[in-house]
């Protein structure tokens, strides 16, 4: 029997069309803007000038608090300019320009493709070297990694779970590099695995990638063979339904515990990434190399298979490049999503920029995408089945509209995980998700505001 | 029969009695003992329940009152205005010092022909659900977003949106200035301002703080924030920050100099006579939101 | 390229919509009311047909002229809310009748509530109900009209419904019913009561296509089946069997398709359990002991008051609680 979350869930059409397409990597552009807001916290100050020279993988940004990151440039050449530049939300965002003048790297940074096994053995320095390259989450939220993996005081790590399962449909950037650079995952989360003190580590794919769960399993059994440090690192196959990938649902399939409302995964042991962060994490500490790369997937039904790509990318193109790179956005595109469809942004503005996270540009049609007229609730009751949170969607939308804060905290409203399966799975087209958002986030203040007091 | 119906009386009277004197000693036992004032003080309220006073409704704000009496300053019911203050006052038998009268006003003139839509949105039709999402279909990200919140928050059916040009327009007549739409509003587009001599009013329409050509691209009537119109002032009521131009109502003596100066037309003057007839200036008999200044610089 | 559009996630909707839910339910009606055509024959075929129509027109009218509202037509509820009806009338209703039940459902007991998803009480119940009520010797004339095709068994009980039988003479008066023979045809009754593996095959689509959960209509059944057996045990001289509850009377139809109505039921299975044996409860205590012979619309339209209650203490498990 699989394992899978226990509550809720839904089963849309994976639509995997792009899986097959061999990671590509990008040209880079004559120029890059560069954001400091690239991380979950607080956006990175600049610490290059206008008129500077910088290289591939120099900081230009220093982080601004505990939970910020380090920003590299991924390009060499000069700063052109430093100031606001509308990100892909239309809003204005500090951007660092580079004009691109030839491709070279720091110092320190190993570019070659060989393989480094031997894990340094100073847990500290590990943490360093991450934090030094930037390294966040790339599983969607951006979280800092090296805060992820210094557990505070008193929480001991009971197992690291590396995320496979990219349930969202249509992405296929995490299993290219499962496909691609195994072995480099599987030394990332070996990494990992010793910084959180030698607990176990269990990647979990969803079981519609077979390919994938055959390669991770196969690097992990070679290099249990080979090298040292990589016991009790396993490949857990996990039945596929969305949103296998979120953080709670996950810790839910693979070890079956629940984080407590408002809690954090470390509350019950869990320490989640994504293999994306783990191939991030094998490159800061083995090569040296920041975090100025990423995968990611061009695709969508409307773009014939030919225009199809995974491409690796530097942080700082602009999308628009990107897309006319791939071969121009297609006509039937109504509506362009960078990262899933489910919990992806839609893009406002082709013309902002590649960050650390992004993971896509998906083109969707009208038919698609565009929602139906929302009619009266029939009380079906779907969305509740649907949640994985076990919340009642269908109540928290009424309390919303109603303001009615007190109902909304009692019902768990703040629990929500922005996941969309209640939007999704709604018959009658209400705009639930839309709604709860917004409710969420004024009781979390509310909650916050008390907790101050 | 007769028995029958002799004895569902006489239950029912018996009932009645035993009902009465139970309830009469639970009303003594649980009675509330209140200032007797704080009822008179409600009856003279509008009893909107808006909250515009800043008090969680009108038996609120005639608590408030009450305990803030004599000295009813910081007390201030929009909604009845100066009149219905005054009425407060004298059942306090208190004196109460006249307010100016005051508006909302919509600062934004980015209808569909001044700020072309770069996109469509296509999400629950809200204001605060659009904001949180992204900057708005336009290419400015400062301005009115359209989908009304404030309209639904207003309780005096003072706001309306205009289909012609996607924005609020705010009824003078209806306004009572209680702020539930500032409020509303995700963008702060909407300002409280004083309703002005025989309100007339001059004010920047516009809050966009993005440079001069970025703001002008977006929208043809955008403050560039060239600072003309502080030139320009003889009263030092303009100021210029963020590349965007603020009038404060309180040194404003409408003389209308910044009208005329301000290239982009984002300042409005409202309510003014019509001094001489333009032979292009449609004449509004009825004065309502129509910007006299928007008729001046003809823009293609 | 045009505007692009932007919109909050998620960005992919199903393909279920309010219409598609409907449609499904009058297709899992449909072998039911093939069996009752071909039994009942023209009158059936009147009764279906003046009860949808009516049913279609009231909704139409209602929201266009009085409530002017959009029209909720399109959405396919006054079809099933039709369907319904018809399938709890006998064959023999007269037209007018249905016309009246119709305006009950539709526009009584769906309209004035603010229409679908609003509605208190089940339509199709609440017409059924208030028909049984007003013109009883209509409601319950169980002569059978000639039909498309004839069965000895059928015809042999005319007159009256097995549950009216024992009501009138006890348990004596089934003997030598055969219950293979009601699970294929059962005698007498509403139109739909008539083919226990018609309804059957209905409740099957209805799961297949994820329509409705098995709760409520399984607890219905295990509630039934439970009380009527303990009595049954005790005294089965006075008391009739678990088996003929379960295949006489609405029971089937009542506990497929109109106790499983979104609107009128619980929301969580926890409360969809409690109203199933509420309901199995209720039924069971008016056959057994109460005037009418039947019970299974009065149980349900008991139990769709005490919903809001229900929803209320029942809420479905919380991750993390």
């Amino acid at each position: 029997m699989m394992k899978t979350f226990s509550i809720g869930g839904i089963h849309p059409c994976d639509s995997k069309i792009s899986k097959d397409c061999r990671i590509e990597v990008l040209p880079v552009p004559s120029k890059v803007f560069i954001s400091v807001a690239q991380h979950l916290g607080a956006p990175a100050t600049p610490v290059v000038k206008v008129g500077d020279q910088v290289k591939v993988g120099q900081v230009i940004a220093e982080p601004a608090g505990f939970i910020s990151a380090y920003v590299h440039s991924s390009v060499s050449g000069t700063v052109k300019s430093i100031g606001p530049r509308k990100d892909l939300a239309g809003n204005n965002m500090t951007h660092i320009e580079i004009d691109v003048e030839g491709d070279e790297w720091v110092e320190g940074a190993d570019l070659t493709d060989t393989l480094v096994t031997a894990i340094p053995e100073d847990n500290k320095e590990i943490l360093d070297r991450i934090k030094m390259c930037g390294v966040v989450g790339l599983g969607g939220a951006t979280f800092p990694a090296h805060v992820k993996l210094c557990p505070p005081p008193g929480k001991k790590a009971d197992c690291l779970i590396l995320n496979g399962a990219e349930c969202e449909p249509y992405l296929t950037s995490d299993y290219r590099i499962m496909l691609e650079r195994s072995k480099e995952i599987v030394v990332g989360a070996a990494i990992m695995k010793q910084v959180l003190g030698g607990c176990p580590a269990v990647i979990g794919i969803e079981e519609n990638k077979p390919e994938a769960i055959k390669a991770m399993t196969a690097a992990v059994s070679e290099l249990q063979a080979t090298a040292k440090g990589y016991d009790g690192i396993s490949v857990m196959t996990l039945r596929k339904k969305y949103p296998q990938g979120g953080e709670k649902q996950l810790i839910d399939a693979v070890m079956g515990r629940q984080v407590k409302s408002m809690g954090l995964p470390i509350d019950v042991g869990a320490v989640v990434q994504n293999v994306a962060t783990s191939l991030a994490v094998y490159e800061a500490v083995q090569k040296n190399i920041p975090l100025v790369t990423n995968v990611m997937t061009i695709t969508g039904d409307c773009l014939p298979m030919e225009k199809q790509h995974n491409y690796k990318f530097r942080i700082g193109m602009p999308l628009s490049y990107i897309a006319e790179y791939a071969g121009g956005v297609p006509e039937e595109a109504v509506k362009i999503i960078s990262g899933g469809p489910m919990m992806g942004k839609a893009i406002a503005n082709l013309d902002a920029t590649t960050v650390k996270g992004s993971s896509s540009l998906l083109y969707l049609t009208a038919e698609q995408t565009v929602r139906g007229v929302e009619s009266a609730c029939i009380r079906c009751g779907k969305c509740a089945e649907a949640c994985p949170m076990g919340l009642e969607p269908f109540l928290l939308n009424k309390y919303a509209r109603n303001n009615m804060m007190d109902e909304l905290e009692e019902n768990a409203v703040q629990d929500c995980i922005e996941c969309g399966c209640c939007l999704y799975s709604c018959p009658a087209n209400i705009p639930l998700l839309d709604i709860i958002r917004l409710a969420k986030g004024d009781v979390i203040r509310i909650i916050r505001g008390r907790g101050q007091k | 029969m007769t028995t029958t119906i002799i004895w569902t009386i006489a239950i029912l009277t018996i009932l009645g009695v035993v009902l009465a004197v139970v309830l009469y000693f639970v009303a003594e036992k649980f009675k509330v003992e209140e200032d007797p004032r704080i009822d008179e003080v409600e009856k003279v309220l509008p009893g909107a329940n808006c909250g515009g006073c800043g008090q969680a409704g009108c038996r609120a704000f005639a608590q408030f009152c009450v305990e803030s009496s004599p000295n009813l300053d910081k007390c201030f019911c929009p909604v009845g205005g100066n009149e219905g203050m005054q009425k407060v006052a004298a059942v306090l038998g208190v004196e109460v010092a006249a307010k100016e009268p005051q508006v909302a006003v919509v600062r934004c003139n980015g209808s569909c022909e001044n700020r072309p839509r770069t996109n469509e949105y296509g999400g629950y039709q809200s204001c605060r659900v659009k904001a949180a999402l992204y900057s708005g279909d336009t290419g400015c990200s400062f301005g009115c977003l359209g989908c009304g919140d404030c309209v639904a928050a207003c309780q005096f059916g003072a706001i309306s949106m205009d289909p012609a040009t996607g924005l609020p327009v705010v009824d003078e007549e209806k306004c009572t200035a209680c702020g539930a739409c500032v409020k509303a509003c995700p963008k702060n587009v909407i300002e409280i301002r004083n309703k002005g001599r025989r309100n007339m009013r001059v004010f920047v329409s516009c809050i966009n703080k993005d440079k001069g050509a970025v703001a002008r691209k977006a929208c043809k009537a955008a403050c560039i924030g060239c600072g003309k119109c502080a030139k320009a002032c003889p009263f030092e009521a303009i100021t210029v920050e963020n590349n965007l131009a603020y009038i404060d109502f309180t040194k404003c003596k409408l003389c209308k100099k910044c009208v005329a100066e301000c290239p982009t037309g984002a300042i409005h003057a409202v309510n003014f006579p019509v001094v001489k007839p333009k032979p292009e200036a449609a004449p509004a008999p009825k004065p309502a939101e129509a910007p006299v200044a928007e008729t001046k610089p003809k823009e293609e | 390229m045009n505007k692009i559009l932007v919109s909050p996630s998620p960005h992919l909707h199903t393909k279920t919509s309010t219409k598609s839910l409907m449609r499904d339910v009058v297709i899992a009606l449909l072998p039911a009311v093939v069996v009752s055509v071909l039994f009942y024959g023209w009158s059936e075929l009147l009764v279906l047909g003046v009860s949808v129509a009516s049913c279609m027109l009231l909704e139409f009218l209602i929201t266009k002229y009085m409530l002017k509202k959009p029209c909720t037509l399109g959405d396919w509820s006054a079809v099933v809310t039709g369907v319904l009806l018809a399938l709890n009338l006998p064959a023999t209703t007269p037209w007018w009748v249905v016309f009246i039940g119709a305006v009950v459902a539709v526009g009584v007991a769906k309209l004035t509530f603010g229409g679908l998803g609003q509605n208190v009480f089940n339509p199709a119940i609440a017409g059924r109900v208030f028909l049984l009520i007003s013109f009883p010797t209509y409601m319950t004339d169980w002569t059978k009209p000639a039909g498309f095709i004839s069965n000895a068994a059928v015809d042999a009980y005319t007159g009256a419904t097995p549950l009216g039988l024992v009501g009138e003479g006890g348990v004596e008066a089934i003997k030598g019913l055969d219950y293979l023979d009601m699970l294929f045809w059962n005698i007498g009754g509403s139109a739909g009561e008539l083919s226990a593996i018609a309804l059957l095959l209905g409740f099957a689509y209805l799961l297949v296509r994820r329509v409705i959960r098995p709760y409520i209509t399984l607890s219905i059944w295990g509630t039934v089946a439970v009380f009527s057996g303990i009595f049954w045990l005790i005294n089965p001289e006075v008391y009739t069997d678990p088996a003929f509850n379960l295949l006489t009377g609405g029971l089937l139809l009542g506990s497929i398709f109109m106790a499983t109505d979104y609107v009128t039921s619980p929301m969580s299975n926890m409360g969809g359990v409690i109203f199933g044996v509420g309901i199995g409860l209720l039924t069971m205590l008016i056959r057994y002991f109460g005037a009418y012979p039947e019970g299974v619309s009065f149980a349900i339209l008991i139990m769709n008051s005490v919903v809001p209650l229900i929803n209320k203490w029942c809420h479905a498990k919380k991750y993390g609680r």
